[in-house]
């Protein structure tokens, strides 16, 4: 033991300075690599542009994602597991509401037929979410409330294969593609840059949310009652605030959240299957944690930057699109070096996490 | 809403569950009393409950009654429902897969052709209704009949007593029926002999831990553990080649689990990447063991002038280059985690595990990538080839079980008295709060890497000796899931807790195996059952002695303080 402190002793690391070295030296490395192989390519800006875009549709459908997130871990200081598969069952619900439309022609009507019909498709995605979010909440949850932190997130494991399976079983093998209306099917060129119309509405309509979300948690009762039981759950059921019902809304909108993102990455990708939720769940989660995790701005640009990264990266860094998650996880790894509780976040970290 | 519908209406939902995912259908012709007895059995749990409220057996009779009315009509409905529409020639089939006529006839007790020419007879409906209705009374009356006194019958002295002997018993009982099971010429009526051998050997496991558990410590805890032990040590030697390598897979995630439970139990960070170097581990070996499959090595080696035929190391001297490996794995992702806390560390780890898996993934020339590395060969003894085991008594996956076996005693013992020596002590003193733990003398960053660095070890273990198993390794062998296997049977058993260990492997990597004969139901019943389990025994099925203190003690209080005290 005492050899050990010596050596100890002797080299002497501070930690922080270590993994500091480490960051700035990966850094330095990122930064020559896009410089001499990256934008010695000689892509034209157009390509920059449109990949950006990209990018920043990505990033809105992760930011739904990650603001249930985010949310829930505010409130539970649990990770949803399951909140990539709340999503993927909005996804399967719009995909049948979409079946439903398409069987009534709705998707050939005049525009303001096609419009209020995705409107519908959206909703049914939407409160589909929201029911299986409350069920999960009730049934896998809500038991674990004073369990050790470990086992919720157990459970919630188990809630996500059981849904996956259960999606594979019911709904069947065959993956369920969504056909586009021809209404949005095209795009808009603005000179050598081509925005396709589902990128555009999906960027938009998540912004829209996201204001809405910030809306009710600035300015209405409940979000003051959210942000209570944030922050300490037995003053705030003092000061009279029912912290279940809190919980069930926060699982609600975290849902509803998801269940919107759900329909528009169908559009965004045509397919939806039972493990399509998997890896948009995975990335909105680091998106979450980038941001700082229960930080609600946080995970917006989290997920942003995650989105942009992944578009950009691979071509910037002039190696292969595959590897496009690991350029996602080591830029997840680099911010946490240098700022641990992530890119908003406060000081939560030392005191609940 | 009475509690009896809202308990009817519960059944309905769980029942209409297993309709969707066509269990019925698969069931065939006897599906309604076997789904009958299945609402029994929810009904007697649910219904056990109301005994504690108002104890008269008329009450939980009248209560049956009417929860299972509830779900029989419901039911009824339902099906009636879904026979007319397939009737009318309505395919549900685009949405619903599992809506067949095949389903729900066997749902009816018809023909398929009964439902699709609709001539259903009413009165099938009406014994649905009973089926059910029955099974509602059914469970009241278990619930009535095993009531208080039962259970006071069976908390005496001598009746506990007599219970404990049959417990440390059990094992050896079962253990003798697998060995019986094993003889040529048993028949087991048609089912599948080698599946009801393999459940055996898995209970026979599982209650020898429990057995352990309920002898004094002692000689006699001694002397169980040393017959005990024989008996496990035997069975590589009885059973046959496909229990042993289901056990063999079981004894490698033994060794993986006891590895985690350094770094989540003992030190408490949570690692959802654990399976990085397990995968560090299979790699290794599998370079060294299978040179001439990947490019990249093969031209190194072909360089240094290394003849092409023969393997380049063999199992054991691989042994310490796996270890090696993977611990400076373990110490790479180590010192860029040291200042994270919790949850973030949990997606950087896991992160770190999906970016090995994508390398491997991505990495044609030194991985062959998705075509994986094939030919890795099989571990040897004293000169002995695999071969000459397979000839003898002991097949080559009765060998690697037996290595499995050995090597997680071998694991268990170092974590064990880790555990129990300084380094354990300052490992829980870091997972309860690191502040304290460092104003208390507690080089946190050394408590970490070692943690990581030790679990990652005992990782490449695991891996080398999974890599031997299954003699052709893939990355997809390696995804997040062995992580998510990994971490749930350390949970499900008992954090902290070595039997419990075992026990979660046995319950997570062997239970499923027996499953197989319904293959596709196999990964809903076990989320399922990890979900339940949760809730039914947060703590694990065998709890380490320090978690029960401390969830005795934590009743005590508002539990608020449990969530502190074991955040990662």
């Amino acid at each position: 033991m005492a050899r050990h402190a010596e050596t100890a002793q002797k080299l002497r690391i501070d930690e922080q300075a270590a993994t500091r070295y480490i960051g700035i030296a990966i850094l330095a490395l990122i930064i020559w690599r896009v410089i001499t192989v990256g934008l010695a390519e000689g892509y034209p800006t157009s390509f920059w542009i449109s990949q950006a875009l990209n990018g920043m549709v990505l990033g809105g459908v992760y930011a739904l994602v990650a603001l249930g997130y985010t949310l829930v871990y505010g409130i539970l200081f649990m990770i949803n597991f399951a909140h990539g598969e709340v999503m993927m069952l909005g996804g399967i619900a719009g995909f049948f509401a979409l079946q439903f439309a398409q069987g009534q022609g709705w998707m050939e009507g005049p525009w303001l037929v096609v419009v209020v019909a995705l409107l519908f498709i959206m909703l049914i995605g939407m409160v589909t979410s929201v029911l299986i979010g409350m069920t999960l909440e009730r049934l896998a949850y809500r038991p674990l409330r004073q369990a050790p932190r470990l086992v919720p997130l157990i459970s919630a494991i188990g809630a996500s294969l059981f849904l996956q399976y259960s999606v594979l079983l019911i709904f069947g093998v065959s993956p369920h593609s969504y056909r586009k209306p021809a209404l949005i099917s095209g795009g808009l060129r603005l000179g050598n840059v081509f925005i396709p119309y589902t990128g555009a509405i999906i960027f938009i309509t998540s912004v829209l949310l996201m204001l809405a979300l910030y809306f009710i948690i600035q300015r209405t009762k409940l979000g003051r009652a959210m942000r209570a039981v944030a922050e300490d759950r037995s003053t705030a059921a003092l000061m009279g605030v029912d912290v279940d019902a809190v919980i069930v809304v926060t699982f609600m909108l975290g849902s509803a959240l998801a269940g919107a993102a759900g329909v528009m990455l169908g559009f965004h990708n045509t397919v939806v299957k039972f493990n399509s939720g998997f890896m948009p769940g995975l990335k909105a989660f680091t998106a979450a944690v980038l941001g700082g995790i229960g930080n609600i701005p946080g995970a917006m640009f989290g997920a942003l930057v995650l989105g942009l990264i992944e578009a950009i990266g691979p071509s910037a860094l002039g190696i292969p699109t595959e590897y496009k998650d690991v350029i996602a996880f080591t830029l997840l790894v680099l911010i946490l070096i240098f700022r641990p509780s992530g890119l908003f976040g406060e000081v939560l970290s030392e005191k609940k996490a | 809403m009475p509690k009896t519908i809202r308990t009817g209406l519960i059944a309905f939902a769980f029942l209409s569950y297993l309709i969707f995912i066509g269990v019925p259908g698969r069931i065939g012709e006897n599906a309604l009393p076997i789904l009958a007895v299945v609402a029994g059995l929810f009904f007697w749990l649910n219904l056990r409950r109301e005994v504690g409220r108002k104890g008269d057996s008329v009450h939980v009779l009248r209560a049956g009654l009417q929860a299972g009315a509830t779900a029989g009509l419901l039911i009824a409905m339902e099906s009636g429902l879904f026979a007319t529409l397939l009737g009318n020639g309505v395919s549900i089939q685009p949405v619903f897969d599992k809506i067949v006529p095949q389903n729900i006839a066997a749902l009816l007790g018809v023909r398929p052709g009964a439902i699709a020419q609709a001539q259903v007879p009413l009165l099938r409906y009406l014994l649905q209704v009973v089926y059910f209705t029955g099974s509602g009374l059914l469970g009241a009356l278990a619930v009535a009949a095993v009531g208080a006194s039962l259970r006071t019958y069976f908390s005496r002295p001598a009746m506990v007593s007599a219970g404990r002997w049959l417990v440390i018993a059990l094992p050896f009982v079962l253990l003798a029926i697998v060995i019986y099971l094993g003889l040529p010429n048993v028949k087991l009526f048609s089912t599948n002999r080698g599946t009801v051998r393999l459940l055996l050997t898995l209970v026979t496991t599982g209650s020898g831990l429990f057995a352990l558990r309920l002898t004094r410590p002692g000689r006699e805890r001694m002397a169980v553990a040393t017959l005990l032990g024989l008996g496990v040590l035997s069975m590589p030697f009885a059973l046959d080649q496909f229990q042993n390598s289901v056990m063999g897979i079981v004894f490698i995630y033994v060794m993986m689990g006891l590895g985690l439970n350094i770094v989540v139990g003992y030190a408490g960070l949570l690692d959802l990447g654990y399976v990085a170097f397990f995968a560090i581990g299979a790699y290794t070996y599998a370079f060294v063991s299978a040179p001439f499959s990947s490019p990249f090595i093969r031209s190194l080696l072909l360089d240094l002038g290394v003849s092409a035929d023969s393997p380049l190391l063999g199992y054991w001297m691989a042994l310490p280059l796996a270890m090696i490996t993977a611990t400076i794995g373990g110490i790479l992702l180590g010192i860029p985690v040291l200042r994270l806390r919790g949850d973030y560390l949990a997606i950087v780890t896991l992160g770190f595990g999906e970016i090995i898996r994508l390398f491997m993934l991505n990495l044609g020339e030194l991985t062959n990538g998705p075509r994986g590395i094939l030919q890795i060969s099989q571990p040897g003894l004293f000169g002995l080839a695999p071969d000459a085991f397979s000839s003898g008594q002991l097949s080559s996956q009765g060998w690697i079980f037996l290595l499995a076996l050995l090597s997680s005693a071998l694991i268990a013992f170092i974590a064990i008295r880790l555990n129990d020596s300084r380094l354990g002590r300052a490992w829980i003193a870091m997972q309860e709060d690191e502040d304290v733990a460092q104003a208390t003398g507690v080089h946190l960053v050394r408590t970490k890497l070692l943690a990581f660095a030790i679990g990652a070890t005992f990782a490449g273990l695991a891996g080398q000796l999974y890599a031997a198993r299954q003699i052709n390794i893939f990355p997809e062998n390696f995804s997040l899931f062995v992580s998510i296997d990994a971490l749930a049977l350390i949970i499900v058993g008992g954090i902290g807790s070595a039997p419990g260990i075992v026990l979660g492997a046995l319950a997570l990597k062997g239970l499923p195996e027996v499953l197989r004969g319904v293959d596709e139901y196999r990964i809903v019943t076990f989320a399922a059952l990890l979900v339940i389990m949760m809730i039914v025994r947060p703590a694990g099925i065998l709890p380490s002695a320090r978690r029960r203190f401390e969830r005795d003690s934590s009743d005590l209080d508002d539990g608020e303080d449990e969530i502190v005290v074991n955040s990662g």
